[in-house]
């Protein structure tokens, strides 16, 4: 059977429905507070570094709060309508179990676009305005400044203000909630209660972001065919997330490769692709 | 040859709980044939295996052994599925919908053109009854209200095979007379019913045929006329009948070889009684 786009969109539509009357958007309200909070009481020390941290924080906040949503919304999605029977009218229906889970996913990804969409409008105005208030202090101080003085601190200021990078930053910390996602529909087509899921996608998100380090450090002192073949089905199953952390670059402003973004979107395509299909085919298993 | 709706050659489900050696079997051997247009209604106690059997129909599980065809096809075959509808046991659906949302969500997987959806909605929240609550979300819905927009989501696509979990529970007997009136004129347009219920009185009512099922085996099947009738009895209900004509009735009786069981008033059920009661006040 064909794969109907109609009903993935239904369910997918419906999830997105789910979760956003579930107020799970009350954390892009805590995100609001943070940022608002954090950035009115920054110490000014130059203009520079005053968006550097405002950038620091955002984007911190943002991968935060985004990877918790990840996990946190999809964790109850499968364990909700087993629980209700909503699975059993909609799996009584031609749906082949593969829409289900795709669709599921996909009105996740939805709200984890919406949310991002959100916070990144938020962050962009906070930093806008404080990019304004430096240039407009600067062109103040233009008297005392010298004429190449005072270029080098506007270029300053629009580098540590918002450029193309940010947006790169903001992109990847979607692609890695993307993947957070995907495993976590994975592990709930299988675990019996949430709390296991959010559990077990909570040691997936410790191993994702510390497996670099790991691996540089086993490498360098241990590197025996029985540590590199560990290492490399860990690789394998859990993607490197710390990877896709390149806000230390983008604030320090260190331009971003274009390869690196396409490697990562790649990355990120390959272990959604792969979660999705083996939720599938564990659901396809599960006897409900 | 007609094909049948439903065909059940050799079920047998068996359970196995992981790390335990210990398994449940839940059928065994089953063999069960409903004709098209046939009202079925399987019976048993709890855990007799009567769910089990309607999820294996719907490919909600998969059968240990056996095999299951769905109006010819093989019930595992997803497009098999396009001609059944289900409504499941104390269903809640999507609480954060309302009730039109849900039928349309539901047309939607079934695959009923656009062009089709909004009068068939609309169709179906009248007959259920639920036009007035189509825009309350269904978390502000009275047990009853579910089992009837269940009820509705089930025919969204106009199925020829309906099957239905525990159709009456938790209705009120007025609810309960709506849907068995209402399965009663899907039986008078063809539609094929397989009813599971513990609630004798109204499958005695609607089905067609039945079947008894007890610890995973079909005890006993057939029409329901078949099963009930005790051979060498007869029950004979007159309408203003004298006292002098039931005596002589009686004499003649005596005077044969026969043996008269019972001479009492004919009786309503208490689910008569109630409706008229009811009915009558609301008048």
């Amino acid at each position: 059977m064909i794969a109907s786009l109609r009903r993935i969109r239904a369910i997918a539509g419906t999830t997105l429905i789910e979760l956003a009357r579930l107020r799970v958007f009350y954390v892009l309200v805590l995100f609001a507070l943070v940022l608002i909070v954090s950035s009115t009481f920054l110490a000014r020390i130059s203009f520079q570094q005053e968006l550097q941290v405002t950038k620091d924080i955002s984007l911190g906040a943002i991968n935060f709060f985004l990877s918790l949503l990840a996990i946190v919304a999809t964790a109850q999605l499968l364990p909700r309508d087993i629980e209700d029977r909503v699975v059993y009218s909609v799996l009584a229906k031609p749906v082949p179990r593969f829409e289900y889970i795709l669709g599921k996913f996909l009105g996740v990804l939805g709200l984890l676009a919406l949310s991002l969409a959100t916070m990144s409008v938020l962050c962009l105005v906070v930093l806008h305005l404080r990019e304004q208030s430096a240039l407009q202090e600067a062109n103040r101080q233009v008297t005392q400044l010298a004429p190449d003085q005072l270029s080098s601190t506007l270029r300053s200021i629009h580098m540590a203000g918002i450029n193309r990078d940010l947006i790169a930053a903001v992109v990847l910390v979607l692609a890695k909630s993307a993947i957070l996602a995907a495993a976590t529909l994975c592990i709930s087509a299988f675990a019996t209660s949430n709390i296991f899921t959010i559990t077990a996608m909570a040691m997936v998100y410790l191993i994702g972001h510390l497996e670099s380090i790991a691996r540089e450090y086993w490498l360098e002192h241990a590197a025996g065919w029985v540590t590199r073949t560990f290492l490399a089905v860990v690789a394998f199953i859990f993607p490197d997330l710390q990877a896709f952390n390149i806000s230390d670059q983008v604030i320090g402003g260190i331009p971003i490769p274009a390869h690196l973004i396409v490697q990562l979107l790649g990355l990120t395509t390959f272990y959604v692709l792969s979660y999705i299909l083996l939720a599938t085919a564990i659901f396809y298993q599960r006897e409900l | 040859m007609m094909q049948t709706a439903i065909r059940i050659s050799h079920v047998t489900k068996v359970y196995r709980t992981p790390f335990r050696r210990r398994a449940t079997v839940a059928l065994r051997d089953l063999n069960l044939e409903i004709a098209p247009g046939e009202v079925y209604g399987l019976l048993g106690p709890n855990g007799s295996g009567k769910s089990t059997t309607l999820k294996i129909i719907l490919g909600l599980i998969s059968a240990t052994r056996g095999s299951v065809t769905i109006f010819g096809r093989d019930n595992s075959v997803v497009a098999a599925r396009r001609e059944i509808g289900f409504l499941p046991e104390n269903a809640y659906f999507h609480k954060f919908l309302t009730g039109a949302e849900t039928l349309r969500f539901h047309a939607k997987l079934s695959g009923l053109p656009r062009s089709e959806t909004r009068a068939r909605v609309d169709e179906l929240l009248a007959t259920v009854g639920l036009t007035d609550a189509r825009n309350a979300r269904l978390s502000t819905y009275s047990k009853g209200m579910l089992q009837r927009i269940g009820l509705a989501q089930a025919l969204i696509h106009n199925p020829k095979l309906l099957v239905l979990d525990e159709p009456t529970a938790g209705v009120d007997p007025a609810g309960s007379r709506d849907i068995q009136d209402l399965i009663a004129s899907l039986r008078n347009r063809g539609t094929t019913v397989l009813l599971s219920s513990h609630l004798l009185t109204q499958v005695q009512e609607v089905c067609d045929r039945v079947g008894i099922l007890h610890r995973g085996r079909l005890l006993r099947e057939g029409p329901l006329q078949g099963l009930l009738s005790i051979e060498n009895q007869t029950e004979l209900v007159l309408e203003n009948a004298s006292p002098d004509l039931l005596d002589g009735l009686e004499q003649q009786i005596a005077s044969t070889s026969a043996r008269l069981i019972a001479r009492r008033k004919a009786q309503a059920s208490l689910e008569q009684l109630f409706l008229h009661v009811t009915e009558s006040t609301e008048e």
